[in-house]
């Protein structure tokens, strides 16, 4: 069979098009770790704890209603946290290549091993989202593109969730933009969250993930899933099952009450982000504590501080 | 027909491959200067936004809380012997090369020369150089060699130590027109490197940080449509007298119009 001089060279040319395009992508395939200090990612936020979130009234309001007991709630212990947990959250992900039989890539699948975060896939195919009247998930609907080495990701139909541990709302309006940027063996993210009903400025939030060579435990092949189950109360001396944003409890906060922090920093708002709030602070009489810590004193399963020196009282 | 349409498509083929290719060989004899190669431009004034590990770096903590930074038994001991009472002389340790950038402040960032960033403080008033390599980045997200460029023979630490920065450019650096300069892409990050540190503290509780430190860090530019700017600075510190593994953290920096907010203010341990 005479072949067409033209189809081949055409053959030839998309083949080489299509190489590029798809070289032109940065492989993000791997499992990748928290690598940044774990202070809010490991520990957490203490509860009512909004300083430098860019909290609205209603966001605070929201915020200062909730409480911890909810997770002893069967059906809400296996509420599972959003695509910003990669961020905020301790976990990382593996990044999966999303690829047609051709081989050719639409995107990344992002999951963790443990389930309070669901699987998210980062379209890069350019597809048109959803209806703004479509379901919105915990994982909403992620599109991405490539901008140099850094893959920017939109994600969009949220589902009414909480943007930190503490309770912080996030509302189904609310979008969650990602730069994600490989180093090497690291990659550093950078994520805007936008609400317009919970925030009065994007929050911008960071971490470093760095590759994992070994599949150990924090990200690898096993699936850990949510099984409810009756929970023993406890007390915190702060919150109960029922709070009122007022109530006068919540005027004795952790951090107010053990790291001496005022408490309209404590609140929250876009003005807590600046340097001159911390200037304003301080000039208006903050006296560090002077006793030794004695709440999450330590990083993140550190063995140098032990639960003998958190509860010791020694002063200078 | 068929020969005009192979001969059109090969055309439009090699056009394409031609313009991948780096500049004329009399381009290289000049290696463009850092300012030349810049993608964007990081000058100009910046404010940290301190979204993240707030009290950490809003306000002074207390003795005994190190939470967030792997130290050893060895820190531990030094910090848990600070006394603010008797730090006179000390309080620029706080504000040191390992933790200057994670500190509530604004930065001004100006080119020196043609290969020397200079960034200076409004907190603490310091000033860093990063001086530039003569080099064209690497390969997309691949690992890049260490620079090597080294401080002059001899040289004593200092407060900020000894910075050297090159731009880490998508696909090997090879986007450079004739004239070396990037034509089009405002793509890239700069990576740097310090040691020459003079001993500091990480936090002004006394967790210490020696003088054999070594922080490397990643610059990226998170730019918006509409025009909003933030500077992420991805951080690995790494000190084998103090720390048990590397101490990571991201400040970020966001894009003002001017200084009008510049505030310079003298070295502080305490409020």
């Amino acid at each position: 069979m005479k072949r067409s001089p033209v189809a081949l060279v055409v053959l030839l040319f998309g083949t080489m098009l299509y190489t590029s395009t798809v070289l032109a992508q940065v492989d993000l395939s791997g499992d990748w770790a928290l690598a940044s200090d774990t202070i809010d990612a490991g520990n957490g936020r203490l509860a009512d704890e909004y300083a430098g979130i860019p909290l609205n009234p209603q966001g605070r309001a929201a915020g200062l209603a909730w409480t911890a007991d909810v997770t002893q709630e069967l059906h809400r212990q296996c509420n599972p946290w959003s695509p910003d947990y990669i961020i905020t959250g301790l976990w990382g992900g593996r990044f999966t290549a999303v690829r047609d039989r051709f081989g050719t890539v639409h995107g990344w699948n992002v999951t963790i091993s443990v389930y309070d975060r669901l699987p998210m896939t980062i379209w890069t195919d350019g597809r048109a989202p959803p209806s703004p009247e479509a379901l919105h998930t915990y994982s909403g609907f992620t599109s991405g593109k490539w901008e140099g080495d850094t893959l920017v990701t939109m994600t969009t139909h949220l589902k009414d969730n909480f943007i930190e541990r503490n309770g912080t709302p996030g509302s189904a309006q609310r979008t969650f933009q990602m730069f994600m940027t490989p180093h090497g063996d690291q990659m550093a993210i950078t994520g805007v969250i936008r609400d317009p009903v919970y925030l009065s400025a994007p929050w911008v939030i960071a971490a470093t993930l760095a590759r994992r060579v070994d599949r150990g435990a924090t990200v690898n092949n096993r699936v850990l899933y949510c099984m409810p189950a009756e929970l023993e109360a406890v007390s915190d001396g702060y919150h109960s099952a029922t709070e009122l944003p007022d109530a006068i409890q919540k005027l004795k906060m952790y951090e107010t009450e053990h790291y001496n922090v005022p408490l309209d920093a404590v609140m929250g708002g876009p003005q807590t982000q600046y340097p001159e709030f911390r200037k304003r602070i301080l000039s208006e009489g903050y006296k560090p504590p002077t006793a030794y810590c004695k709440v999450n004193c330590c990083e993140f399963g550190s063995r140098v501080c032990s639960t003998k020196t958190r509860a010791s009282s020694v002063k200078h | 027909m068929r020969r005009g349409a192979l001969a059109g498509v090969l055309l439009f083929g090699s056009t394409i491959l031609w313009a991948q290719q780096p500049g004329p060989r009399g381009a290289a004899a000049v290696p463009p200067s850092a300012r030349d190669q810049a993608p964007w431009d990081p000058s100009g004034y910046w404010v940290s936004l301190i979204t993240q590990n707030w009290r950490h770096r809003m306000v002074v903590v207390g003795p005994g809380d190190y939470i967030g930074v792997p130290i050893n038994a060895e820190a531990k001991k030094v910090a848990d012997a600070w006394n603010p009472a008797k730090a006179a002389g000390k309080e620029c340790e706080a504000h040191g090369g390992g933790i200057v950038m994670d500190l509530p402040e604004r930065l001004h960032i100006s080119w020196q020369d043609a290969n020397d960033l200079r960034v200076d403080t409004d907190t603490a008033m310091q000033t860093r150089m990063l001086h530039f390599l003569p080099t064209r980045g690497g390969a997309p997200g691949g690992v890049q060699a260490a620079p090597t460029s080294r401080p002059p023979t001899a040289m004593a630490p200092t407060r900020q130590g000894y910075s050297v920065a090159r731009w880490v450019l998508p696909g090997g650096g090879q986007r450079f027109g004739p004239a070396g300069r990037a034509p089009h892409s405002h793509y890239g990050s700069i990576e740097v490197t310090t040691d020459h540190l003079l001993p500091g503290l990480l936090r002004t509780n006394g967790i210490p940080y020696s003088a054999g430190a070594k922080k490397t860090e990643w610059w990226d530019l998170r730019k918006e449509a509409t025009g909003e700017q933030w500077l992420v600075i991805s951080t690995t510190l790494v000190d084998p007298q103090y720390l048990t593994k590397p101490y990571v953290y991201d400040p970020i920096f966001q894009k003002e119009a001017d200084g009008a907010k510049w505030d310079p203010t003298a070295c502080s341990l305490t409020p």
